[in-house]
């Protein structure tokens, strides 16, 4: 390795095959590490809901030579910080550390990572803890409109019509056993590192190669796979009555794109038109601003391995609930028609690329670009190709992005709250 | 970091305090009003947060609605936010359109409208954000325990305000408020970014500075009796799990006392960054709490709090009970934590590791100009901007008696207030 310029993009790949991303970022004293597995819930079997979140949080229950208790005390009585946690497509780990605490981060990291212990105690504690998170989801309104309107979406089968925190019943039945099974799982070679701070990027690559040298996985790695998900037909509606709450949570989606799919940036922009910008595009100014009905309203796109939800959502009182799926419904229709207007256009060309500096102020910022421009495969030159990526797309490309995705005959509805 | 903030005070009373950061090409600029719930008088609670919410709403230059794209399409980033003893509003942006946020703050503090259909809009917008925190359980139980632990204070009502009040406020009403606190003298404007001090200084004196200076504020609201007895509530709706929130009427954060109780509060679950609200950061595992309430089962988490304030305010702690646990369990756990450090202190392993905590807090918020420029303001619109970093020498020379004095002075059970949020579907 020859020296590195700063302000550049360090990419080692480990003889594992594990991708570490070093950059040097000197404006504090501080260092941040962000890292994923792409091995997460679209693996477990749908009987085993929550599984992969539960494992990604165990991590930390026990590793290499340290309880619980240990890495904690150890860590935090540092001021540093270690997590780890699952979601649907892959499994992220963090650090964050004064410069000089960078070794301990990274020791414990790779504990967690390669040797996690599961001490069936510490599960039990785990396990309660996750069980009282789900009672309170599960009597939240906007969790409950999204897990109905997610179960419209997507077939029994497909990893995503399920919440990757798994139900009581499941979570209830995982054992100490199918935490270490799934944890086998995970693989250097599905892995990546992002360590960003103000840190010497060759010495950080010496570390690395130290401590997750002994991370060996003989068999091949199993990557997470989303299928397509079958289109929808009509319209669906589930209305979830809560009859404690005061506010409804309501939902309208359809299904939306893979990040690697061609119209992905042309999705961006008319998503970012219609329920973003400013204070929730289109949808915050019609729901919001002009007919006072939320406090919020915006649309939203989940675009990554698998093709997740675009979707609209607003918070309204029970007898706002017609009017805003009207005004809601409305709003689209008018997109799909009309498409932007220039000005509309200009203004997002000119927020992303803008805000671009914005997004990359922060060491943990830059941590978890890299790690989204790995995940995707976007080339090392990929902030630097953007703004020309952005100021390509066009009036028709985002007419059309808004025409084959959005919908207002075929589409999802869920309503939850004293309805 | 405030030896290297440059101070100056305009001729119309308007502090200026501005630092140069030059790790990114970025810049931020704050307006801190010395306004909040602690300005309201009943029959007029949540008027500030709704003042705050029309200054989005229209003036001559820049109607309603355009602000948020005009932010926008400059790369920006903005939000406001009004809490007890202060409003705040920020734009961060690219370092080179950091001139947008003087102009949007100097038009708004005088040219706002207020237009009625305006003001109409944004009620039934405001009833519906409180109608949103109403689905939260944890919204109930501290709205309870505020109402029961102030007697007289305006402290006692949420800063979103209560529901007839708003459906009562009249533009006039809002005017009149905005006229009376938006003002340079009441006000403090806060830059931090990749510029140069001098030209943006200049900057913002063309600005603000013919902006006039307001008449003398209204005086300082009722203090707050000392309390004499334990109070108790009990809130009963429909709810997921039980709720225990405590607080114990807590000395201002000017007064010498307040640094060894952000020790303490760091004994207890680990050391935050002072902020906006105060917490924050996730509940330490290794402090005492967590041992005590979370690894024991009585608690799914537990957490504690003190928040920096005008006037005396509440050194808070909490616990989400676990299922089947009664919330009097999970009580006597909090307060036999409390009751531990009364009677035996804090070790010294527990001030160092504190200590080294705190630094890392500041490097950690030295990375964002956001940051920085948040922690200035607040700590002005308080105290003194210097004690951004005077807290931390007063944080560094507290002793492990100081904490056990402060815990038997003000940890008493007449100065405490205990809420229970006990579900009950049949409510």
């Amino acid at each position: 390795m020859s020296s590195i310029e700063p302000g550049t993009t360090l990419r080692h790949v480990l003889p594992n095959g594990m991708v570490a991303l070093i950059r040097r970022n000197p404006g504090a004293p501080t260092v941040s590490v962000r890292g994923e597995i792409r091995v997460g819930a679209a693996m477990e079997p749908v009987e085993q809901g929550g599984l992969a979140v539960f494992t990604g949080a165990a991590l930390i229950r026990g590793a290499g030579e340290r309880s619980f208790q240990q890495i904690v005390a150890e860590t935090e009585g540092r001021g540093c910080s270690v997590s780890a946690g699952g979601g649907v497509q892959a499994s992220g780990f963090a650090g964050k550390a004064l410069s000089e605490d960078l070794p301990l981060i990274l020791e414990v990291l790779a504990d967690m990572l390669i040797r996690p212990t599961f001490p069936a105690v510490e599960v039990e504690r785990l396990r309660s803890q996750f069980l009282s998170g789900l009672r309170e989801s599960e009597q939240d309104t906007g969790y409950r409109a999204s897990i109905a309107a997610q179960a419209m979406l997507y077939p029994a089968s497909h990893p995503f019509s399920q919440p990757s925190g798994g139900t009581l019943d499941s979570v209830a039945a995982i054992t100490r056993d199918d935490l270490a099974r799934f944890h086998r799982r995970y693989h250097p070679a599905l892995t990546s590192i992002a360590v960003v701070g103000d840190i010497d990027p060759l010495a950080v690559v010496a570390e690395l190669e130290r401590r997750f040298a002994g991370w060996q996985i003989t068999d091949a790695p199993e990557a997470v796979y989303i299928p397509d998900a079958p289109p929808l037909t009509g319209i669906q509606r589930r209305d979830i009555p809560m009859p404690g709450k005061v506010q409804a949570d309501l939902i309208w989606s359809v299904h939306g794109l893979r990040r690697a799919d061609p119209d992905y940036y042309a999705a961006m922009v008319a998503n970012m038109i219609l329920g973003q910008i400013g204070m929730g595009g289109r949808l915050g100014e019609q729901v919001r601003e002009e007919q006072g009905m939320a406090y919020y309203c915006y649309s939203d796109i989940e675009a990554d391995l698998g093709a997740g939800p675009w979707m609209a959502a607003a918070g309204v009182s029970p007898e706002n609930v017609e009017p805003a799926i009207e005004a809601i419904l409305e709003e689209i229709d008018l997109f799909r028609q009309d498409g932007p207007t220039d000005e509309e256009l200009d203004d997002a060309h000119a927020y992303l690329t803008g805000s671009l500096v914005i997004g990359l102020e922060t060491s943990d910022g830059i941590a978890g670009s890299l790690l989204g421009i790995e995940r995707h495969g976007l080339g090392s030159d990929y902030i630097a190709r953007y703004p020309a990526i952005i100021a390509a797309i066009d009036h028709e490309q985002v007419i059309a992005a808004a025409q084959k995705y959005l919908s207002t005959e075929v589409y999802v509805l869920a309503v939850a709250g004293p309805v | 970091m405030s030896d290297s903030v440059i101070a100056h005070t305009l001729p119309n009373g308007m502090l200026v305090l501005l630092k140069e950061a030059h790790g990114a090409p970025v810049a931020t600029s704050w307006i801190w009003y010395r306004v909040g719930s602690r300005n309201e008088a009943s029959g007029r609670t949540g008027i500030s947060h709704w003042v705050e919410h029309m200054l989005f709403k229209g003036t001559p230059q820049i109607p309603a609605g355009h602000l948020d794209r005009l932010v926008a399409r400059n790369g920006g980033v903005f939000n406001g936010f009004t809490w007890i003893d202060y409003t705040a509003y920020y734009e961060t942006l690219p370092a080179d359109r950091i001139a947008l946020g003087l102009q949007i703050e100097s038009d708004r503090m005088v040219n706002a409208l207020f237009a009625e259909e305006e003001v109409e809009s944004e009620r039934t917008v405001i009833i519906s954000e409180l109608e949103g925190y109403a689905n939260e359980p944890e919204t109930w139980l501290d709205e309870a325990v505020k109402d029961a632990a102030f007697t007289r204070h305006p402290y006692r009502h949420p800063v979103i305000g209560y529901r007839a009040d708003l459906e009562a406020m009249t533009r006039a009403d809002l005017y009149d408020h905005y006229q009376t606190f938006y003002m340079p003298n009441n006000a403090v404007l806060v830059l931090v970014g990749d510029f140069n001090a001098d030209a943006m200084l200049r900057q913002a004196e063309a600005a603000f500075a013919d902006l006039p200076a307001g008449p003398p504020l209204p005086q300082a609201p009722t203090a707050e009796p000392a309390p004499q007895a334990e109070r108790r509530v009990i809130v009963r709706r429909p709810g997921p799990a039980a709720y225990v929130q405590i607080g114990y009427l807590a000395p201002d954060c000017r007064s010498p006392d307040f640094a060894p109780l952000a020790i303490l509060d760091s004994a207890l679950s680990g050391a935050k960054s002072l902020t906006f609200m105060g917490g924050g950061t996730q509940t330490n595992r290794s402090a005492r709490l967590y041992p005590a309430l979370v690894e024991s089962g009585l608690a799914a988490s537990a957490w504690s709090g003190v928040t920096p304030s005008r006037d005396p305010y509440l050194f808070e702690l909490g616990a989400t009970a676990s299922e089947g646990v009664d919330p009097a369990a999970v009580e006597a756990a909090l307060i036999a934590e409390v009751t531990k450090i009364q009677q035996d202190g804090i070790a010294e392993s527990e001030l160092a590791r504190t200590r080294k905590q705190m630094r890392a807090q500041v490097a950690y918020s030295g990375e964002s100009v956001t940051n920085q420029a948040m922690q200035l303001g607040m700590w002005e619109a308080l105290d003194s901007y210097r004690r951004v970093d005077t807290l931390l020498d007063e944080l560094a020379s507290v002793s492990a008696e100081d904490v056990r004095r402060v815990a038997q002075t003000y940890l008493t059970s007449h100065r405490r207030t205990v809420g229970y949020f006990v579900p009950d579907e049949s409510a």
